[in-house]
């Protein structure tokens, strides 16, 4: 050979250099302190909001003046109220439905688009997801605006074809809005299940002499059991632990779930810190059990329908009832898309709230959109909100990156915990985060006072949408083989290299998903939020809940436009990066 | 030159006697190239793996080019980042997101030893013309053929010019005619660099065709070592015969035994067979015969036997013929007529090409001494 690009590092055999030794200093090195800057920052993010719940529901007096001592009187005193069962029976009803309705509603639609020949797919599949970028406290306006009782235009109109109103301020009024809202997640997790679905399987059922209809209910849907499961859970969770429908919903008919029993209570003069962290701790337990459960049932079956080289999953030909598919989409885009939107621009453009009519188009203006930028409150709002969702999607993209590379690429020991520490936040209600996160920062005695500044709620959005993001990022990690950066190393590559030049690179796809999703679950989040601003830290989505609240409608809807065409040029931009960075990849 | 001494690799949580690699010692002089064969799960890979420091060794001391690249005894490893090698893998591990060039420059655009991109680039592009691949160097990676990636790999572990070349199954993922075009250039390169490589295969074939040595290794041992015909011609257990290839083995007793040359009594017939290096007269035998090591004929020879499945291969005809108990491969070429199921025939077995060992020889894994 010519020349040796790696000098032999020592002739000498015997003393080997300092570098070269497996002493404590080969910790000192790129790949070591990320790892482990990452791993204790999962671990410190996941576990004290949790841990500071349950301490708070071991204290006799929480936060109090005075002393506290361990005690189990929180619980007794919580589940022997009279009103706590049936807070428990209304929170599970109100989930549970919610939860059905988006599997039948999400997984029904996913199924269309996949698998079948309904026409317009394009459109459809943008009228499923559409829906996403409505904040969820938008949606709660709006549709408490269109279908209050007396006021609401869909009421009105109800009426006047001689049906029964439909009233929102009631539990299935709940179930209704929150479904709208969560359904475009099960319908993306729908579609990523039907398309990763081997159709070869059912070819061969077909081929046995099993009818189409018999296919579907003995193969298909077995087959994507494990995905109708943890989609189901996760609406759950979702449903169980927002703030929004619970509480503009909820109180108003006065039916309570435990968000809005949590807000109450700490709302509550004095608060009643104790009876907050006992529901915490129930709701979590609930979550923890279900996602053990949805883990559980889904082992296994994930593997099979991702092993075997080539398979497609193959469209069907459905005849007329194409039609009927497309015409689902129509409808389903026209409940969940066009009616709220429609809603909150015509309030928008009225001084005051009126239902839509041929006299109120004299009163039409733009005053409440020069009203949203003219009050420095909002404009504040707006900024605060760009500046903490962005520096969250910033972190947790991340953040979740060398987690994944943990969990994926390396034999670490303790990886499993780490992967577990990662998605114990997706089991943590988004409430009991917020409780979490304020009690810890008002009890815990730290050197820098974080209440009331911005790093409080990056930590909240921060823990909040980590498992999405890992969610994300773990299957593009996965996608890439190890050899790659075997091959990095073995070119002379560092760790730090082969990250930066081949997995970075790779992953851009993944990452700019996980950055996109996480900034806009956290510039829409409230339930959170909604614990842990002070003035000077409002954000968005609290002003808009503050002003429904005050009954400011028009500046609501007017904002709450603003925020939706923000969110779109969000997507866009988006959109448009990765496909400059999306990577022609042929294996 | 690369040297393996008492190489260990356990991986935890498996039994505690069945170590990956089981005290390997091996030596493989400068330019050769040397193919690791065996089975799946044979430990072949994991050898290769520790010597490009992809996997740190138990135990053992692995040695390039006079350089103590890992002896955890003394706390010693360096990563494969800091070893003078190139690798190869099955896979081809080409990066999707990179040019043929940018791939190729790589390995001279990170590390200690980095130059500048100019450079870089004017190598790359030799380092491409070396494997015929300089028309495709600003293709995007992924638009090249399997062949012409593994091409690119070779290339890309080539480039910033290592003391050893390691290559991981490099052939298997092509397809067959493809296979042996991309065996011979790799031997060619190899040849004109006189780059000290290892090449692992599960493939006989192609460890024959393009090793100066082959080393066959079973259950984290070396089970035997030597040149390529040598292997084949004379394996020294009956593991290597039948991995080899060798698939009719007949149980019998040596009776008597003379330079090299036994005489097995098989039941009532005795073989006079040519090969038998380290047996004595009494000694249990097996007796190992190549399919082609018969001669068939339907009036005379040694053992009567009837014809019981026939496969027609193009340039020649499988049988199973059973003789007694025993059913035999027997390969025909260049036979125009087959025979058919049921057909009686004779079998007469090539004595010079039948291969001696003693029987349950795999219980002693036998080690030949690295020839150099």
């Amino acid at each position: 050979m010519a020349t040796l690009l790696e000098t032999p590092p020592s002739t000498d055999a015997t003393k080997p250099p300092v570098n070269a030794r497996l002493g404590w200093r080969r910790f000192v090195n790129g790949r070591y302190i990320t790892l482990t800057v990452a791993s204790i920052l999962v671990a410190y993010l996941a576990l004290v909001p949790v841990c500071t719940m349950v301490y708070a529901s071991l204290q006799s007096n929480f936060l109090g003046i005075g002393g506290s001592h361990w005690t189990l009187g929180n619980y007794s005193h919580t589940f022997s109220e009279p009103g706590f069962w049936p807070l428990v029976a209304n929170s599970f009803g109100y989930a549970i439905s919610t939860a059905v309705v988006c599997i039948v509603v999400g997984f029904g639609l996913a199924w269309f688009v996949t698998r079948t020949n309904a026409p317009f797919k394009g459109f459809a599949r943008a009228a499923a997801l559409v829906p996403m970028i409505i904040p969820g406290v938008l949606n709660t306006i709006a549709w408490s605006l269109l279908l209050s009782p007396e006021q609401g235009p869909v009421n009105q109109a109800l009426r006047k074809i001689g049906l029964p109103a439909f009233d929102v301020y009631s539990l299935h009024g709940m179930i209704f809005v929150q479904a709208m809202h969560v359904v475009p997640i099960a319908f993306l997790m729908g579609t990523a299940a039907f398309s990763a679905m081997d159709s070869s399987l059912e070819e061969a059922a077909m081929a046995s002499g099993a009818s189409p209809v018999r296919t579907f209910f003995t193969i298909t849907i077995r087959m994507v059991r494990p995905a109708i499961l943890s989609a189901a859970l996760l609406m759950f969770i979702q449903s169980i632990s927002t703030f929004d429908v619970p509480q503009l919903i909820g109180v108003p008919g006065h039916t309570y779930v435990f968000v809005s029993k949590i807000y109450a209570a700490l709302q509550a003069f004095p608060a009643d810190y104790g009876t907050v962290g006992v529901i915490g701790v129930f709701v979590l337990v609930i979550a923890v059990v279900g996602l053990v459960l949805s883990r559980r049932a889904s082992r296994g079956a994930a593997v099979q329908t991702i092993t075997g080289k080539g398979f497609k999953a193959t469209v069907q030909d459905i005849g007329k009832w194409r039609w009927v598919g497309f015409a689902l989409f129509v409808l389903f885009f026209i409940i969940a898309v066009v009616m709220p939107i429609a809603m909150l621009l015509w309030s928008s453009l009225l001084p005051g709230y009126e239902p839509p009519s041929l006299h109120a188009m004299h009163d039409l203006s733009f005053k409440n959109y020069s009203n949203v930028f003219h009050r420095p409150v909002l404009m504040k709002a707006l900024r605060n909100s760009i500046i903490i969702s962005l520096s969250a999607a910033i972190i947790v993209t991340a953040l979740s990156a060398v987690v994944a590379y943990i969990t994926v690429k390396t034999k670490i020991v303790g990886r499993g915990v780490l992967d577990t520490l990662a998605t114990i936040p997706i089991a943590v209600p988004s409430i009991v985060m917020g409780v979490g996160i304020l009690y810890f920062y008002l009890s815990a005695p730290l050197p820098v006072h974080l209440y009331g500044t911005f790093a409080i709620m990056i930590i909240a959005f921060v823990t909040i949408t980590m498992p999405y993001g890992m969610r994300y990022v773990v299957p593009g990690m996965a996608a890439i083989k190890d050899e790659l950066e075997e091959a990095a190393t073995s070119s002379g590559a560092s760790w730090l290299q082969g990250f930066r030049r081949v997995f970075v690179p790779l992953l851009m796809p993944s990452l700019l998903a996980s950055f996109l999703y996480s900034m806009i679950v956290s510039f829409r989040e409230i339930s959170a939020a909604i614990f842990l601003y002070t003035s000077g830290t409002e954000v968005v989505s609290v002003q808009i809940y503050d002003l429904f609240r005050n009954g400011t409608y028009p500046v609501v809807a007017a904002l709450g436009i603003v925020m939706v065409i923000f969110l779109v040029i969000l997507v866009a931009v988006m959109q448009g990066l990765s496909r400059i960075f999306g990577i022609k990849q042929r294996h | 030159m690369i040297k393996l001494t008492g190489l260990i690799k356990r991986y935890p949580g498996r039994t505690v006697t069945a170590n990956a690699v089981d005290g390997l010692d091996l030596e493989i002089p400068e330019g050769q190239l040397v193919s690791l064969l065996g089975p799946s799960g044979c430990g072949k890979t994991t050898t290769l793996r520790m010597i490009a420091g992809l996997e740190r060794n138990n135990g053992g001391i692995i040695e390039i080019d006079g350089t103590v690249v890992s002896d955890p005894a003394r706390r010693i490893f360096y990563g494969a980042d800091r070893r003078p090698i190139g690798i190869v893998f099955q896979s081809y591990a080409i990066w999707p997101h990179m040019t043929v060039e940018q791939n190729v420059m790589f390995p001279l655009t990170v590390g200690r030893r980095k130059i500048g991109r100019e450079a870089a680039r004017r190598r790359a592009r030799e380092a491409l013309d070396m494997v015929g691949l300089a028309d495709f160097a600003t293709r995007p990676a992924p638009d090249l053929s399997g062949g012409q990636q593994q091409r690119v790999a070779l290339a890309r572990a080539l480039v910033r010019e290592p003391k050893v070349l390691l290559l991981d199954e490099p052939l298997s993922n092509l397809d067959k005619g493809l296979r042996d075009r991309m065996r011979d250039q790799i031997r060619e390169v190899q040849l004109q660099l006189g780059i000290t490589t290892v090449f692992v295969t599960h493939d006989q074939d192609e460890a024959l065709a393009i090793s100066d040595q082959v080393i066959l290794m079973n259950r984290g041992h070396i089970v035997e070592h030597g040149k390529p015909q040598e292997i084949y011609t004379f394996p020294r257990s009956e593991f290597t015969a039948r991995f080899l290839g060798v698939s009719n083995s007949l149980d019998g007793v040596a009776t008597d035994v003379t330079e090299g040359h036994a005489v097995v009594r098989i039941g009532d017939a005795e073989l006079k067979c040519a090969q038998a290096e380290g047996v004595r007269a009494g000694d249990e035998v097996s007796v190992f015969l190549r399919p082609e090591s018969f001669r068939l004929s339907r009036r005379e020879g040694m053992w009567p036997g009837t014809v019981e499945f026939s496969i027609y291969g193009g340039d020649c005809w499988d049988y199973h013929v059973r003789v007694g108990e025993t059913l035999h491969r027997v390969r025909v070429y260049q036979e125009k007529v087959g025979l058919k199921k049921g057909d009686a025939v004779f079998l007469t077995p090539d004595q010079d090409a039948a291969i001696v060992v003693l029987r349950n020889s795999d219980a002693v894994p036998v080690v030949k001494t690295a020839a150099s």
